[in-house]
């Protein structure tokens, strides 16, 4: 073949690439082999007669170094990972893709422009290494190990160092109960950027991969001077906490004591300068005033009748927080308690408290609001200082002798005439805070033995180790060069913000240590296992039982690994934080307490959490709060995982084919059958009665008894003026009532139990409308209070609304991705990139279903190659729409097919507001291949079918296995990790479908425990 | 010989006067291949409001009836500004009507509107709250600033105070986001701002002593590099030539001293220690100073200017008698609360007006710095105080060179939902193409549009001039 190429430009391009790399290549024999295997199998579809995909192997020469050296990387990648030539063209021997493989590779890596080994590093290339080969046992004699490595730490490792490091506890609400939480990036009154955030993609996000960059370090560069600032300007001086780094609180004592005596002072002086000043300055002190200058005001507001009927006043509470707001109240209310003024007009007391702020020198605006507040409320406020029993005349009280005296010589000093006493307070500070820092420049650095303290402490709170003696030495030099520049409190800032900017604090470290065994494998260092271990189940640094077993020579042996894994995985006294944009006020704590990371293997493996970015039209949707509603539903998601995990029997089956999920359930069976029963009962209680009609004495007297024993927002008979904006309280009855008999009208035997109307904020558990994702209309659902529990059309995750929707588009299903992800997540499979001279973009027409239009692009012979192994697999999805819902017809929803326009919320919670289209009947059937089981591939019927098909796969059950080592191990597998991946499956095989079972395999394997030197 | 560890420690602290460690997502800023297609940067600032701006109180008075009409009917139309008044709130910018656009019609129904935008307005996406994992894109400030590089790349300066609880000064958390889950820090008071951004000329001592620990953390990691190799030296060199690459930053920062210390500006001492009795206008004016300081400096090409949020306190513009808040204004329809939407915009047109003026004073090239300036005026949440968020007017002034074929115009674009609408996130994607940044479609699409399957992606093509559109 290829006769019309001979001589041709393919010779001059393979010519010029093998001079320009023959002094490297040295390889003469192999370049006239390469270019018969490049003639033999590319040529005649990239040459100068056809170019397919626009790629032309015949012109490299005349492709720039960049360009040239792009397409060499393309072609490489093909030929590495088999997809080229294309199956049905004659096949090249493995020999010879080897030798072009080979080629390839040196000439890019002479180059220095190789890409294919750092690109199979990448978790979406895992599939590439032969799953047959993996699990044959024909490699299973390879010795498993892991390089020696630095990794770079996650955004998760990040969140809880720096709680490490700031002291910081959060709460969390765990199955109804108050509890103390890791994890989550809340800092109070701290604001941190992380840089070391994953990828936003289902699968394995988190791998060792990741280089420190300049982005690392600009972000931290703000961090680490945040952070410094918040340690010793607010942690250090913190009384509550004595126990936070007590040599830097020393270090910094003068300083600290500094500030808490000008703080004293400023705020001794604040209140009482115009006393110290009478008592000092006797019947000098009138004549040291400035004149008094009236503030120029407004002429004050009268109040109509008609004005004060319609609320136009301020209640009198707001008036007087506004005084309060306005930093008028506390004189105020002194000048009125002051028995001399007792008998004193309004006015006079008015004259009086402006004549204070005067002489005080208040801010001019404050004291103009403080007085148009006076003006109008103060007798009212005279009287409500009159009826409170906790006001109380402020006596004088004077600092202690010492203090007084430098009080008393500041205002000597500083006081000219005219000066307000506001004027002559800031000059003594001023004066002071100068006299101070002259103190602690006389007073020097600290010591060294106290700043070598400080060195260790900080060292072990930020790098969690102390320096070693020369990093000690250089850092003491450090701290003096900080000092005598900055003073100590910069100093100290400065030392935190280096430690938090080395590459140490960025970087987990993974050694081996000792002497290399016959496979020049070394075991990881204790103190590198401990840290191992303790990230690869939770988020934090070993806890101290793992830390001691690191210290005495008990974290050396498999055994040693096995036990410590086991002790973690078994603790159910820590409770972790599963998201935080799901944890807030509103909502409940998203908490769980096993080792956060199996339950994150799962979430980030289905990849459901993506559901929260993407944005839906809540017309489409039925309802409003749809972004609660999807709160609620990945919460549930991951907390049907959790579930799961808990049993840990036959997981992965069970998360593919269950057939019970939490639809509405915050996990307190308790608390959600006590409100459905007493909606029964309401229900039960009323259903006879003509309550549409109802008065409101039927409420407040007639009814009233029963009203008091159970909880109808708003309507209480005690309190018949209760009222909210929908209405008043017999109103709100009544609409309690229509949601109330809506829900149990038909036949239910528990009604679901939330908000009786939809009210300002929820009364109940927020995200009702997650119902809607499950075909539950909120006025005719069947709920269950003891879940989870089955709900009909459903078996598994990829059934589970929060899955579809995390793997559809905004307003259509999207089976080519749903496909995609069974293909490589469960069938350990893989799929090229899309090619870039597909535009892909699925067709408008009007009169067909996405199934079809999808099917009308893709089934061609091109496209048909690759959407062959997606497009059947989520054909199986389509009889659920793209929130999810399950259908048997799908919806037109063009202008031209609207049969009924929906209706509009406006506040009724049980309104649906979906317009109504001509339908289509959906086609959900589809095809399952490769999983190697005659009995499991072939046709199937629609979804269920396809997810009870994948529950009974080994090769589903050995694709999760392997994103399982991904995920644990932080890489790709190899071949050397057979017996990793053999053991693991025997491990889960043998426990009944334990996780556990298989996360201690993995982390006792020689895959974890053993290091290889990198081979440069 | 090499300086022994310790000389080193010791004499570096005497380093160079620079930026030092001052904060910057220059990291994400380098500029693309396709920037610097301009000889000159251009320079944006965007001033975000709170409250929503009513449309009737953008309506020219000097409409004809069928203006008039055709405006309140929300129909697309424009005019010329030229033969036109403008709205007495505007008039300060009477003298500048050739360079100024009142752009009506873009609807910012992506990011919402609600009380609060957050970061949402900027990035076209809908932030809900203020968390960082709702931060889904870059944002267009960000975006901007990647094709013209500066030593900080990007400016923020606030003068929100959220939720009207917490007086902010110093650097807090800004909204503008330099990436995904990202978040901007800005400047909370003017003189914050002024130190932190003219820092190289005002405080050597401090930045010298960032230097030093710059150093010494490059001397520390070039250390450890050695007798690392391939992927293991990879992992620290990054960290490496990040130190280098700040202290080039830092470098390049001195050698603009004495252009900093021409534009440096003089800030009132009422600003001190976070400018408690600053009054309203001044702290606006001086953040003025400020932001024309750094962009005529060179420090900055792209400036966000939150002028206001609902919990900014107005209690101190002098036409605010009744000592009302900006919510309180945003819930009120009656004459009062109008008059005193105007009286606020008022006060953010002075300081358009003192941007305008101020840059043109700078000369550039043979004209003036404005001539490569656009200053966007929007509101952060639509068209009123949290709703409706179908329109969202604004003001723009953009100079000579600018890229966009606006100025000069009252541009009513066709209304939300309907054939050729134009939404926030076409808006932006005009202003990245017309820059430079050829990206296809920025921020979400409107579901609205989607649900009625009306095209939405891409520029306003008629607003890129002929260059612009290459």
């Amino acid at each position: 073949m290829n006769d019309h190429l001979a001589g041709t430009p393919l010779l001059r391009t393979l010519a010029f690439v093998l001079l320009v790399s023959a002094p490297i290549l040295g390889r003469a024999a192999d370049d006239a082999d390469v270019q018969r295997v490049l003639d033999t199998y590319c040529i005649a579809c990239h040459g100068a007669a056809e170019q397919n995909g626009d790629v032309r192997l015949d012109t490299l020469s005349k492709l720039t170094g960049d360009a040239r050296l792009d397409v060499l990387n393309a072609v490489h990648e093909v030929v590495r990972l088999g997809e080229m030539p294309p199956e049905e063209a004659e096949q090249p021997t493995a020999a010879e893709r080897q030798l072009l493989d080979d080629w390839l590779g040196r000439v890019l890596r002479a180059s220095g422009a190789a890409k294919l080994e750092d690109k199979l590093k990448k978790p979406e290339f895992g599939n590439y290494v032969d799953h047959e080969k993996l699990f044959s046992g024909e490699y299973a004699h390879l010795p498993g190990f892991t390089h020696d490595r630095r990794w770079l730490i996650s955004e998760y490792i990040f969140d809880a160092k720096m709680q490490r490091i700031l002291d910081v506890t959060t709460t969390g609400d765990f199955r109804g109960k108050r509890v103390q939480v890791v994890g989550g990036h809340t800092v109070r009154g701290l604001s941190l950027a992380n840089p070391f955030l994953l990828p936003e993609k289902s699968g394995v996000r988190y791998y060792a991969n990741e280089d420190l960059t300049g982005g690392h370090l600009s972000t931290m560069l703000s961090n680490a001077q945040k952070t410094s600032v918040y340690v010793t300007d607010t942690l250090v001086k913190d009384a509550r906490k004595r126990h936070y780094l007590p040599v830097t609180r020393e270090v910094l004592s003068l300083e600290d004591q500094h500030e808490a005596t000008l703080a004293t002072r400023r705020a001794f002086l604040e209140k009482n300068v115009a006393t110290v000043c009478e008592n000092l300055f006797g019947e000098e002190n009138a004549a040291l005033l400035p004149e008094f200058v009236a503030t120029e005001l407004k002429e004050k507001k009268e109040f109509t009748a008609e004005e004060t009927k319609k609320d136009k006043r301020l209640p009198v509470p707001v008036a007087q927080g506004q005084l309060k707001k306005a930093g008028g109240w506390d004189v105020f209310q002194q000048v009125v308690l002051d028995p001399a003024n007792a008998e004193k007009t309004d006015e006079e007391i008015i004259g009086l408290c402006e004549r204070i702020w005067f002489y005080h020198g208040d801010f001019e605006l404050d004291v103009q609001g403080r007085l148009a507040l006076l003006q109008d409320y103060v007798s009212d406020f005279r009287v409500r200082i009159g009826e409170d029993k906790r006001a109380k005349r402020e006596e004088y009280k004077p600092l202690e002798e010492s203090e007084m005296e430098a009080v008393h010589a500041g205002l000597r000093k500083h006081r000219r005439k005219g000066d307000r006493y506001l004027q002559v307070v800031e000059k003594c500070l001023a004066d002071w805070k100068a006299e101070f820092e002259q103190q602690r420049l006389d007073a020097g650095p600290p010591a060294d033995e106290l700043a070598a303290r400080m060195i260790d402490e900080l060292f072990e709170r930020i790098l969690e180790r102390r320096p070693g003696p020369a990093e000690a030495d250089e850092y003491l030099v450090l701290v003096r060069s900080y000092t005598e520049k900055l003073g100590r409190r910069k100093a100290v800032q400065k030392l935190i913000q280096t430690l938090l900017l080395t590459s140490e604090f960025a970087y987990r470290s993974e050694f081996g240590v000792g002497e290399p065994d016959e496979h020049g494998r070394r075991s990881l260092s204790p103190r590198d296992a401990a840290y191992a271990i303790a990230y690869a189940l939770t988020d934090q640094s070993p806890d101290e039982q793992l830390l001691e077993a690191a210290e005495s020579g008990r974290l050396a042996t498999r055994e040693d690994y096995r036990r410590e894994v086991t002790r973690i995985l078994e603790r159910r006294d820590v409770y972790y934080r599963v998201d935080e944009a799901l944890a807030d006020r509103w909502r409940h704590g998203n908490t769980t307490n096993m080792p956060i990371r199996e339950l994150r293997f799962f979430r980030e493996f289905f990849g459901y959490p993506r559901t929260l970015k993407i944005f839906k039209d809540e017309k489409r949707f039925g309802g409003d709060r749809l972004g609660s509603a999807t709160n609620r539903l990945v919460e549930e998601a991951d907390r049907m995982v959790a579930h799961v995990l808990e049993r840990d029997q036959d997981v992965f089956e069970t998360l593919l084919t269950t057939e019970e999920f939490i639809v509405y359930h915050d996990g307190n069976t308790e608390r959600m059958q006590a409100r459905s029963d007493e909606i029964k009962r309401i229900y039960e209680y009323f259903k006879d009665e003509d309550w549409e009609n109802f008065k409101m004495e039927d409420l407040t007297v007639k009814h009233a008894d029963f009203l008091r024993t159970v909880d109808m927002r708003t309507v209480d008979p005690d309190k018949p003026d209760g009222r909210t904006r929908q209405g008043n309280m017999l109103q709100l009855f009544k609409k309690s009532m229509r949601s109330i008999v809506n829900r149990m009208d038909d036949g239910q035997e528990h009604p679901a139990p939330f908000d009786l109307y939809r009210g300002y904020g929820n009364d109940f558990l927020p995200g009702y409308n997650v119902g809607k994702f499950w075909n539950h209309d909120l006025d005719d659902w069947h709920y269950e209070p003891v879940q989870p529990a089955k709900v009909p059309n459903r078996k598994g995750m990829l059934t589970h609304p929060a899955w579809l929707v995390a793997h559809a588009q905004n307003t259509e299903t999207d089976p080519v991705v749903r496909g995609k992800w069974i293909r490589e997540k469960l069938l350990a499979g893989t799929i090229p990139d899309v090619p870039i001279t597909v535009d892909a973009v699925v067709p408008e027409d009007h009169d067909a279903t996405l199934r079809d239009r999808l099917a009308s692009a893709t089934e061609n012979d091109y496209c048909w190659k690759c959407h062959q192994r997606m497009n059947p697999l989520g054909y199986a999805f389509e009889m659920y729409d793209d929130f999810g819902r399950h259908r048997t017809d799908e919806s037109l929803e063009y202008a031209e097919h609207l049969v009924e326009e929906g209706p509009e919320q406006k506040g009724d919670h049980l309104v649906d507001t979906r317009d109504v289209f001509k339908t289509l009947p959906v086609d959900s059937t589809g095809r399952l291949d490769g999983t190697g089981d005659p009995s499991l591939d072939g046709d199937v019927a629609d979804a269920l079918d396809l997810a009870e098909r994948l529950g009974r796969s080994r090769r589903v059950r050995q694709s999760i296995l392997r994103h399982a080592f991904r995920y644990f191990l932080g890489r790709n597998e190899r071949l050397s990790d057979s017996k990793t991946l053999i053991e693991a499956e025997r491990a889960y095989v043998d426990s009944n479908g334990s996780f556990d079972a298989v996360v201690v395999s993995l982390l006792t394997s020689d895959s974890f425990i053993y290091r290889k030197a990198i081979e440069n | 010989m090499p300086i022994p560890r310790r000389e080193f420690l010791k004499t570096t602290a005497l380093g160079t006067a620079s930026l030092a460690l001052t904060p910057s997502f220059n990291h994400l800023l380098a500029a693309p291949a396709t920037a610097g297609t301009t000889e000159r940067p251009h320079r944006f600032v965007f001033v975000r409001k709170s409250n929503g701006n009513l449309p009737k109180q953008f309506r020219l008075p000097s409409f004809s009836a069928a203006e008039q009409k055709m405006d309140e009917e929300k129909q697309a139309f424009e005019v010329d500004l030229a033969k036109h008044e403008l709205p007495e709130w505007l008039r300060a910018l009477d003298g500048h009507r050739e360079n100024m656009t009142i752009l009506h019609g873009i609807s910012m129904s992506v990011s919402g509107g609600g009380h609060y935008s957050y970061s949402g307005c900027m990035g076209a996406y809908k932030a809900g709250r203020d968390v960082l994992g709702n931060v889904k894109r870059a944002t267009v400030d960000f975006e901007l600033a990647k094709l013209f590089p500066s030593p900080f790349g990007h400016v923020e300066v606030s003068l929100a105070t959220p939720h009207g609880r917490e007086h902010r000064t110093g650097i807090v958390s800004g909204y503008s986001a330099p990436a995904p889950k990202q978040r901007n820090y800005c400047y909370a008071d003017p003189m914050t701002a002024h130190d932190e951004l003219f820092k190289s000329v005002t405080n050597v001592d401090e930045v010298a002593s960032d230097n030093a620990l710059l150093d010494y953390l490059h001397e520390q990691e070039s250390h450890r590099l050695r007798g690392l190799d391939g992927a293991e030296r990879l992992k620290i060199s990054g960290q490496v030539a990040a130190l280098e690459s700040i202290r080039d930053r830092n470098a390049k920062v001195a050698a603009l001293g004495e252009t900093i210390r021409r534009h440096l500006p003089e800030i009132d001492p009422v600003h001190r220690n976070g400018g408690r009795d600053a009054l309203m206008p001044e702290k606006q004016a001086a953040f003025t100073d400020v932001i024309v300081g750094a962009l005529a400096a060179g420090l900055t090409n792209v400036v966000t200017y939150t002028i206001d949020d609902l919990g900014t306190p107005i209690t101190t513009l002098p036409e605010n008698k009744t000592k009302t808040s900006i919510h309180a204004v945003g819930h009120g329809g009656d004459e009062q609360a109008l008059a005193m939407r105007d009286a606020i915009r008022t006060h953010h047109v002075k300081q358009i007006h003192t941007m305008v003026t101020r840059l043109k004073a700078v000369p550039e090239g043979d004209g003036s710095m404005f001539d490569n300036t656009t200053i966007v005026y929007m509101p952060e949440t639509g068209a009123g105080h949290h709703s409706p968020d179908t329109e969202a007017p604004m003001v723009v002034m953009s100079g000579r060179n600018s890229r966009l074929d606006l100025a000069g115009r009252y541009v009513r674009l066709p209304f939300h939902g309907t054939e050729g609408h134009f939404t926030l996130s076409n808006w932006y994607t005009t202003l990245l193409n017309a820059y430079g940044n050829p990206v296809e479609h920025y921020g979400d699409l409107d579901l609205t549009m989607q649900r009625n399957r009306l095209e939405q992606t891409g520029p306003i093509r008629r607003f890129l001039t002929r260059d612009a559109r290459g």
